[in-house]
């Protein structure tokens, strides 16, 4: 006979609780497997969240043609106001950055330094957590500090620090739903322009916002066109793609962190399913005892079942959580080419990762249940 | 007593390949048992009555014949019809208690209950603790297995047989690991449950002493069974 569900979960529990130490060792070692996998899964996550275009993107990057590094791209200011002419454009940002490495690194410094009447306009979802706006336009070697970027370096308004040969005042430290404004400094153009010595009236990219999503490539195209025939000719994309071509190496190294999760799944998958047939093959005389009460074969290899999704569950909320709790209190980012990707935890990997390993811990218990319950109950009374 | 026959088995066989060769423990075999009796079985070591016995507990099916146990057609059934009559109709006592080393006395008296969805946990708590005061136990429920003696680790495995109150109990050598005062106990209980309960009983045994607790004792031998009582007197004698 089946039994209820609870019933046997109940059973399955209790196999697991009361062979404490074994179910421990066991999930430890899917909560290993699951941490790598939700660490790898919220890098994918974080990258795709940087370079997947969406229905509501709007902005576009326009950068010197054939150059690939904040080093090299070297723009007029001037092209601001030919830019802002252009028929569907809203905004204009000219943007000076510096970079301690145009490299992949794990702690990228970057500055940039834009005109301080134009930030808050550009982006008004920014928001000063603590400091002053003001303070910031006024002083000419203020810094507006994104939160991550705050947290990581132990920053507070008042603060000074220096990097790549700037030094800078921290005038407060803000907040905004771009992942990238949360990593960088924030100056006044001018300063950065003398700072670091590209000289005044010299920019490295234009951020340009248009009206529409629709304008995105014509709007792109025009630009292009516009300084084709000019010294410094331009090479405008969408940002995320923008994103996506300049930073491959950091792509390409995340797009690699793939195999370690695939691995980490293979490696729980087999972990949970060596741990539940040894269990299967020890527990022959239960599974004769359960069969001779009355048990159906289902309730016997249900009880396995139940225990492989238990374990699964059990390690993958302490993995991915975490994982999570890793990523938030380290507030990690992976810088390439003056771009940062943060590496942000978020509810949908942990929420995915749980799955993943419920599923993985039903894999794993397949075949050890069949192993458990297939054996005719004079067999099993034989060999026990 | 009463005389309906609960258990009847017509020319009942059971053979099984062992390799190249059939072996054949139960060849064609007739037995009646009357409701309420106690039957003891005996005979030497592989003479087929634990075969038997678990033919007539639904654990395995005859090759061929018929064996009919409370009206119920066993040959008829199949594998998961037996295990739904075993459920409800009978108690299974075997020679090493077979407890699950995990569950606490009360827990595993509890198991055969789970199976049956329209108790609820306090209909369930009643019943345990009724098997488990009936065998004298009622005050170990919280121990395990392992904190039982053999001897209470066996009364726990009768209220477990018992805890559904089925018609039928078998029971394999239920003191062949128990010392004499603890198996004294034992079939002092089966015999409680067969006078004052109405339980069919039929026990496997090889010790004559606990053969003389049940009302009668069958021989078996070769595959085949005969009355035993002046047979094994004279051996004994």
């Amino acid at each position: 006979m089946i039994a209820n569900l609870w019933s046997l979960l109940g059973l399955a529990f209790k196999q697991l609780s009361r062979h404490r130490i074994r179910s421990l060792l066991t999930v430890a070692g899917v909560s290993i497997g699951m941490f790598l996998y939700a660490a790898v899964e919220t890098m994918q996550r974080s990258l795709n969240l940087m370079t997947e275009s969406s229905d509501e993107d709007n902005t576009l990057v326009v950068y010197r043609k054939h150059r690939f590094c904040p080093m090299t791209s070297r723009l007029p200011e001037r092209y601001v106001e030919d830019i802002r002419r252009i028929e569907g454009v809203v905004e204009v940002l000219p943007v000076q950055i510096t970079v301690n490495n145009c490299g992949a690194s794990l702690d990228i410094i970057t500055f940039r330094g834009v005109p301080t009447d134009s930030l808050q306009s550009y982006n008004p979802n920014l928001e000063v957590k603590s400091g002053s706006y003001a303070a910031w336009q006024t002083r000419s070697d203020a810094a507006l500090i994104g939160s991550q970027f705050a947290k990581r370096r132990g920053l507070e308004p008042g603060d000074q620090f220096e990097a790549v040969g700037v030094r800078v005042w921290v005038a407060g430290i803000i907040d905004s739903p771009e992942a990238q404004d949360n990593n960088v400094a924030y100056v006044g153009l001018p300063f950065l322009q003398q700072a670091s010595n590209v000289g005044l009236g010299v920019v490295t990219q234009f951020n340009v916002r248009v009206q529409r999503p629709a304008d995105l490539e014509p709007v792109a195209k025009r630009i292009d066109a516009l300084f084709a025939s000019d010294q410094d000719p331009t090479y405008t994309r969408p940002e995320k793609a923008f994103f996506a071509q300049t930073a491959k190496e950091m792509i390409e190294l995340v797009g690699f962190t793939r195999w370690l999760g695939l691995g980490a799944v293979f490696a729980v998958l087999g972990l949970l399913a060596n741990a539940l047939l040894l269990a299967a093959r020890f527990r022959a005389k239960e599974s004769a005892i359960y069969q001779t009460i009355g048990f159906s074969q289902v309730s016997v290899g249900m009880i396995m079942v139940l225990e492989g999704a238990l374990l699964g569950f059990a390690g993958g909320v302490v993995g991915c959580l975490s994982a999570a709790l890793f990523f938030h209190w380290n507030r990690f980012t992976l810088g390439n080419e003056g771009l940062t990707l943060a590496l942000s935890p978020s509810f949908e990997v942990v929420a995915y990762g749980l799955v993943v390993a419920l599923v993985l811990g039903l894999l794993a218990s397949v075949w050890p249940a069949w192993v458990s319950a297939r054996k005719p109950i004079v067999a099993l009374l034989r060999s026990a | 007593m009463n005389t309906e026959i609960f258990i009847e088995c017509k020319k009942a066989s059971k053979s099984y390949r062992k390799g190249q060769n059939t072996i054949t423990p139960l060849e064609e075999l007739d037995l009646e048992v009357p409701k309420g009796e106690f039957l003891a079985l005996m005979g030497p070591s592989g003479s087929g009555k634990t075969t038997l016995l678990n033919l007539i507990a639904g654990i395995d099916r005859p090759t061929s014949g018929t064996l009919i146990v409370g009206g119920e057609d066993l040959t008829s059934y199949s594998r998961s019809e037996l295990t739904k009559w075993r459920s409800l109709s009978c108690g299974y006592i075997f020679q090493l208690y077979h407890l699950v080393p995990i569950l606490t006395a009360y827990e595993n008296v509890e198991l055969p209950l789970l199976l049956d969805k329209s108790l609820g946990r306090k209909q369930r708590r009643e019943r345990v603790e009724s098997a488990l005061d009936l065998v004298g136990l009622a005050d170990r429920a919280d121990h395990r297995p392992s904190e039982l003696s053999g001897g209470q680790e066996q009364r726990v495995a009768i209220a477990r047989a018992i805890v559904k109150d089925p018609g039928l109990l078998v029971a394999d050598e239920p003191t062949g690991d128990l010392d004499r005062d603890s198996g004294a106990q034992i079939l002092e209980l089966l015999k409680a449950l067969a006078e004052d309960y109405g339980k069919t009983i039929v026990m496997v045994t090889h010790d004559v002493l606990a053969a003389e607790a049940a009302r009668r004792t069958l021989y078996l031998d070769k595959g085949r069974l005969s009355e035993s009582g002046a047979r094994l007197k004279g051996e004994l004698a």
